[in-house]
């Protein structure tokens, strides 16, 4: 059992040992990665049989921290769900490090390039394994950075640095939310342990929690009702939903193997397997529910209709990616948490292939390019890609779909919700097929139109390892797989159904009852139907070329226009939140900052300057001064009258000397006179004064 | 053994300013600057031995010694050490011998005078972490303000004498508040300047609410707290490199340490009536500091501001009053040392190379300096707090600490933390990332073995403690619980 601690620690031993060798490691790098991921893969099946015959497992291991009430343990936590994307993401990982130990070849950061996925199959390990929510943060924030890292592979373009930086950001917005949710999980329950959380959610459906206490006024909330409002909202920013979605198209700059990692097994998955994780939890919030699928549905269609506008076929993906995950999450907000996964497995398996087989194929369009005419160069690998993108557009939905689903949806009490459900679906079937058709075509058939910048980098590369490039025999064993594994979803959906269902047991749900229907699969052929009305659609619109004048017209329609331009997220968000931030800080620092607060200290300098010199013009010359001179030149006058007045010859004596000696002090007392001392005696008094009188009022 | 053991911290005094008196006495520069860093280690394993015969377990002070100094005026010379003054002084001893490496070529004039007063700032603060008499501690807090002063006035950047000018008077201003506090408690507390006495004392709410203003104030600045920051980043980018590392790595917790060691304790009412405001000004700070950052274009301005809007955390998770606040707060503080010193160092590392500190000069690092990127890139994300680095696990207590006051503060602050990704992350792009602007750019050298001596450490430190804080914890853990005692009677 304490064997499958090592499903994590070896993608992180591998990425530690590459990190530390540097450069060492070289082209050999893939040799410490490849064994790795391949022993965690065969552990995972063992989890999965182990799973299978005795239930879930927990691995309790250290004690992280302990602060008061909070304490962190280090518990990892398999069950269904766990087994079922452990699989998926060690089976991926797997595949795009085999992948890419070819297709990486004479990048210069070769072992950093493997470091940083191995480590980021690490996070998305630890994340499904994860039994502590604080253990969920950690691996949901190292995974942001390593797609960042991962993104900014080509450091030297500036646009890679950007779509990093922006990823990450973006992310780190809706992190927010999610940390806030995860504060105010703990703030609830007193512990973040997911399983102890998830036993008490129904008990505390009740509880309420006044968050304006500290206004004195009284304004009760239920927590149940707001957590997963927060922690949705952070699986927003991972699975790139609207409105976080932005920065899914821009991690394209990734090299393609990475976006395959990203689109099929790692960061946007998190999302719906967050959601199905704390199911028990998000299904006592009606509230969140609605929101969630509301999300999901709007992104779902909004991010198929971009992807049929977009020429380049890396950004057609990208929303086509956004579209599956949005139906996912849709599905979640339906309470349809095991059609969320069983979709994210088959999505998994499929944009994977996608992706690699993409990749391989840019790379024969790459050396396509030199060729004068490559208009109608039809590059080699196409064949397979038709075949994943006929995959991806039918098997899914036809998974999907297969009516014996029906009692998956009844129990969750959102009967009426499905129909909505199948027909936003159906919809995202037609334009799914759609835009995959026409990526392919118009890549393809027509030859490239749009040169895109994240293959430059390997154009001056791709003629010396041309020979060295993997050869079509390991696309063909993926396809293969793919195809067993998606067959293998297909064929044991309601096995599946009845695998998956002990995750779900929340009360009054009762999944994996009931046997199959054998009726008609009316959903099925609709679903079929749609698929091949969308390809038929693509066909006559894309293919034919008697109808590119058409096309030429239908782009100056302004809806299309608006799609083109992907909604304008990125301008809105460039126009309204990015600039004004920054002029906003650079107000705050050179007018506040450097005019207001700093003026006032240096204005309490210069008028402390001021009131020493008013000190010594005023009070030291004119008034000290002159009161000391007074006095002299008084008691002199003074005693000269007398001497005069009362002239009496003992008594004038006597004066005399008197008056002689006041004479002599105002002299002195002129002499003696130096500014300088006197300044800074007086200053010093001024400071006793003050202190004295403070010290007064204190004591007081 | 039991005259060493028994005053182990007289020892870690007199070691420093022993190793003052040896660096008068040599000439050769280079052999000045090896006795500085070998005086500097030797004091980095005094620390670990305190460390390591440190039972955490007790609440109270440990390894005290009291000698009378001024019997007149009731002044001792009392030290001690309680899970809180321990990880400052481990913080204090650790930064000291980087401060050493990373000024080994880039102080070429009066090398003694520079070393030397490193090696006084560092015996005077940990005499100010251990002191238990407060004139010892004001006089020794005084103290700390000199060195740097002369630090920044002989070997800073252009504007060195009106940034040095500016730390004087402001420090000056907390001083005189922190006299004026220290001697109203002393006529009020029964004659005597024993930090243990003054603690157990009860003040009247009016002699708590002057006493508390007092010494808040001086800690403010110091810490700094919005709006008393400005001396901050003039100080910061004008200093070199070793006066920016001592002063934001542990010159800075001086005031946080004041708020745990006077404030809460001795004035517990009063600091339960100011914390309303003090949370709000942190939770300011945090979301100013971080905006201002955002507008730099000066990189070590860019640290120096981000240190404010990081100290703000600190406040926060003091005067919030529980356990995962102020386990947070001095985490926050300790984690804030190590990441902060290590950026300046980077700084100063690209500064001896180029010369300029200037965002806008510099541009795809990664290629000449790959070895400098990675570490920078860790550094960075560590500074926002990314989970798994130190940072992390300070802000999501201090974080979690404050849930239980406020939820809105706890939101705002994460606004704190998203700013902090955008800055560093932006300044990332624009410095390490990209195409080397110059040919000049393109040769620069990358880290040799002496300055990787100097960033590795922090880096496994950032690692270590971000993934496995437990044992800084531990260690305060009693320190904390009966500091919580103190200051609210639970």
């Amino acid at each position: 059992m304490a064997l499958f601690i090592l499903i994590p620690l070896l993608p992180l031993m591998a990425s530690l040992m590459l990190l530390l060798g540097g450069t060492r490691w070289g082209e050999n790098s893939h040799r410490v990665g490849i064994p790795a991921i391949g022993f965690s893969f065969v552990l995972s099946v063992a989890a999965f049989i182990e799973v299978l015959r005795n239930g879930p497992f927990t691995l309790s291991l250290n004690r992280l921290f302990q602060s008061g009430s909070l304490t962190i343990d280090l518990t990892l936590y398999v069950d269904q769900l766990t087994v079922l994307l452990l699989l998926l993401v060690t089976g991926v990982s797997g595949v795009v490090h085999v992948y890419s130990s070819r297709y990486m070849i004479g990048d210069s950061r070769y072992n950093r390039f493997f470091a940083v996925i191995a480590l980021f199959t690490f996070s998305m390990i630890l994340l499904v394994m994860s039994g502590n929510l604080l253990l969920t943060l950690i691996s949901w924030e190292v995974m942001g950075i390593c797609s960042y890292l991962l993104i900014s592979h080509a450091a030297e373009r500036p646009p890679a640095g950007r779509a990093a930086t922006k990823a990450f950001i973006i992310n780190a917005v809706a992190d927010v939310a999610f940390s806030f949710g995860i504060i105010l999980t703990f703030y609830t329950f007193g512990t973040l342990d997911i399983q102890t959380i998830l036993a008490q959610a129904e008990g505390m459906q009740d509880h309420t929690i006044n968050i304006l206490g500290w206004m004195g006024m009284d304004l009760q909330i239920y927590p149940v009702t707001v957590i997963p409002f927060f922690l949705f909202i952070g699986a927003m920013g991972k699975s790139a939903q609207i409105p976080f979605h932005v920065w899914l198209p821009f991690a394209m700059e990734a090299p393609t193997p990475v976006s395959a990692l990203i689109h099929a097994a790692t960061m946007v998955n998190a999302g719906p397997f967050l959601l199905v994780r704390l199911s028990p939890l998000i299904i006592l919030s009606p509230y969140a529910m609605t929101f969630i699928f509301i999300i999901g549905a709007a992104t779902a269609i909004f991010a198929g209709i971009v992807s049929l506008t977009q020429s380049d076929i890396k950004k057609i993906l990208a929303y086509s990616t956004i579209s599956q995950i949005g139906f996912m999450i849709m599905a979640c907000g339906l309470g349809a948490f095991a059609v969320a996964i069983f979709h994210l497995l088959a999505h998994g398996c499929y944009k994977a292939f996608y992706f690699l087989s993409t990749g391989n194929a840019l790379r024969s369009v790459d050396q396509g390019l030199e060729h004068v005419n490559h208009e109608y160069h039809v590059p080699e690998g196409m064949g397979i890609l038709y075949g994943g993108a006929l995959l991806l557009a039918l098997i899914p939905p036809l998974v999907l779909f297969s009516g014996s689903y029906e009692y998956l949806w009844g129990v969750t009490g959102l009967v009426s919700a499905t129909i909505g459900f199948k027909i936003i679906g159906l919809i995202t079937v037609f334009v799914a097929s759609q835009y995959l058709f026409k990526g392919v075509t118009s890549l393809f058939v027509h030859g490239p139109k749009t040169y895109w910048p994240a293959s430059g980098q390997h154009n001056l590369e791709t003629q010396s390892v041309r020979p060295r490039f993997f050869n079509g025999s390991i696309l063909t064993g993926l396809f293969l797989t793919t195809l067993f594994a998606g067959g293998l979803l297909t064929l044991f959906w309601s096995w599946f159904a009845n695998f998956i269902a002990p995750v779900f047991n929340f009360p009054g749900v009762a999944l994996g009852e009931g046997a199959v229907e054998n009726g008609f699969p009316f959903w099925l052929v609709v679903s079929l139907g749609m698929a091949v009305a969308g390809w038929a659609y693509a066909y006559s619109t894309q293919i034919r070329s008697q109808h590119q004048a058409s096309r030429a017209k239908g782009r100056n329609n302004k809806w299309y226009i608006l799609f083109w331009n992907k909604g304008y997220f990125d301008e809105i968000y460039d126009a309204y939140l990015v600039t004004p931030t920054i002029k906003f800080s650079n107000w705050l620092w050179r007018i506040i900052d450097i005019k207001v607060i700093d003026q006032f200290i240096h204005s309490i300098a210069t008028y402390s300057v001021y009131f020493a010199g008013w000190l010594w013009q005023i009070i030291d010359i004119r008034f000290i001064d002159r009161f000391i001179r007074f006095i002299g030149t008084f008691s002199v006058k003074s005693s000269g009258r007398l001497w005069r007045v009362v002239d009496i010859r003992w008594i004038g004596n006597k004066v005399g000397k008197v008056a002689e000696q006041a004479n002599t002090t105002g002299q002195i007392l002129k002499e003696i006179e130096s500014r300088t001392i006197q300044h800074q005696l007086l200053v010093m008094i001024f400071w006793l004064v003050a202190m004295t009188g403070l010290l007064y009022i204190m004591i007081e | 053994m039991a005259l060493f053991m028994d005053h182990l911290i007289s020892w870690m005094i007199a070691v420093r300013f022993i190793g003052i008196i040896i660096l008068a006495f040599v000439r050769d520069e280079n052999l000045i600057r090896r006795i500085a860093l070998g005086s500097t280690v030797v004091e980095v394993f005094l620390t670990l031995i305190l460390w390591r015969n440190f039972d955490s377990t007790q609440q109270g002070m440990q390894f005290v010694e009291r000698v009378e100094w001024m019997p007149t005026f009731n002044i001792q010379y009392a030290v001690g050490v309680d899970g809180i003054s321990i990880l400052m002084v481990l913080l204090t001893a650790l930064l000291c011998p980087l401060c050493v490496l990373c000024s080994w070529t880039g102080i070429t004039t009066r090398v003694r005078a520079f070393l030397s007063l490193i090696l006084l700032v560092e015996g005077a603060m940990i005499v100010v972490f251990t002191a238990l008499d407060l004139f010892l501690f004001f006089m020794l807090w005084e103290l700390t303000m000199i060195p740097m002063y002369f630090m920044i006035i002989l070997w800073g950047g252009p504007n060195r004498i009106a940034a040095g000018l500016k730390f004087v008077l402001y420090s000056l201003t907390g001083s005189l508040l922190l006299l004026v506090g220290i001697l109203g408690i002393y006529l009020n507390g029964g004659h005597t300047y024993d930090l243990l006495v003054l603690t157990e004392q009860n003040y009247s709410s009016d002699q708590q609410f002057w006493f508390f203003l007092a010494f808040f104030l001086a800690f403010a600045i110091k810490m700094p707290m919005v709006p008393f920051h400005t001396w901050l980043p003039d100080a910061h980018s004008e200093a070199p490199t070793a006066g920016s590392v001592i002063l934001a790595g542990v010159l800075l917790k001086m005031g946080g340490y004041g708020f745990l060691r006077f404030c809460l304790p001795m004035f517990p009412e009063a600091s339960a009536n100011f914390a309303p405001y003090i949370l709000w000004l942190s939770v300011m700070g945090i979301i100013y500091g971080g905006f201002l950052a955002l507008a730099q274009t000066d990189l070590k301005k860019l640290v120096a501001y981000s240190s404010v809007s990081h100290m703000g955390f600190v406040t926060l998770g003091i005067f919030v009053f529980n356990s995962q606040g102020i386990q947070g707060a001095v985490l926050q503080m300790f984690n804030h040392g190590i990441t902060t010193a290590a950026l300046f160092i980077c700084v100063g590392q690209l500064y001896e190379r180029t010369h300029s500190r200037a965002i806008s000069d510099y541009g795809g690092l990664h290629k000449p300096m790959p070895r400098f990127a990675a570490l920078f890139f860790l550094f960075s994300v560590a500074a926002f707090g990314l989970p798994g680095t130190c940072n992390f696990i300070g802000e999501f207590l201090v974080l979690v600490g404050t849930s239980y006051i406020n939820f809105a503060m706890v939101l705002i602050s994460m606004g704190g933390i998203v700013l902090a990704a955008a800055y560093m992350l932006w300044t990332l792009q624009r410095v390490v990332l990209g195409e080397p602007k110059t040919e000049a750019a393109k040769i620069l050298p990358d880290l040799s073995n002496r300055e990787l001596a100097t960033l590795i450490p922090l880096a496994i430190l950032v690692l270590c403690i971000g993934l496995y804080p437990g044992p800084l914890m531990e260690l305060m853990d009693a320190s904390v619980i009966h500091l919580i005692h103190q200051a609210t009677g639970m």
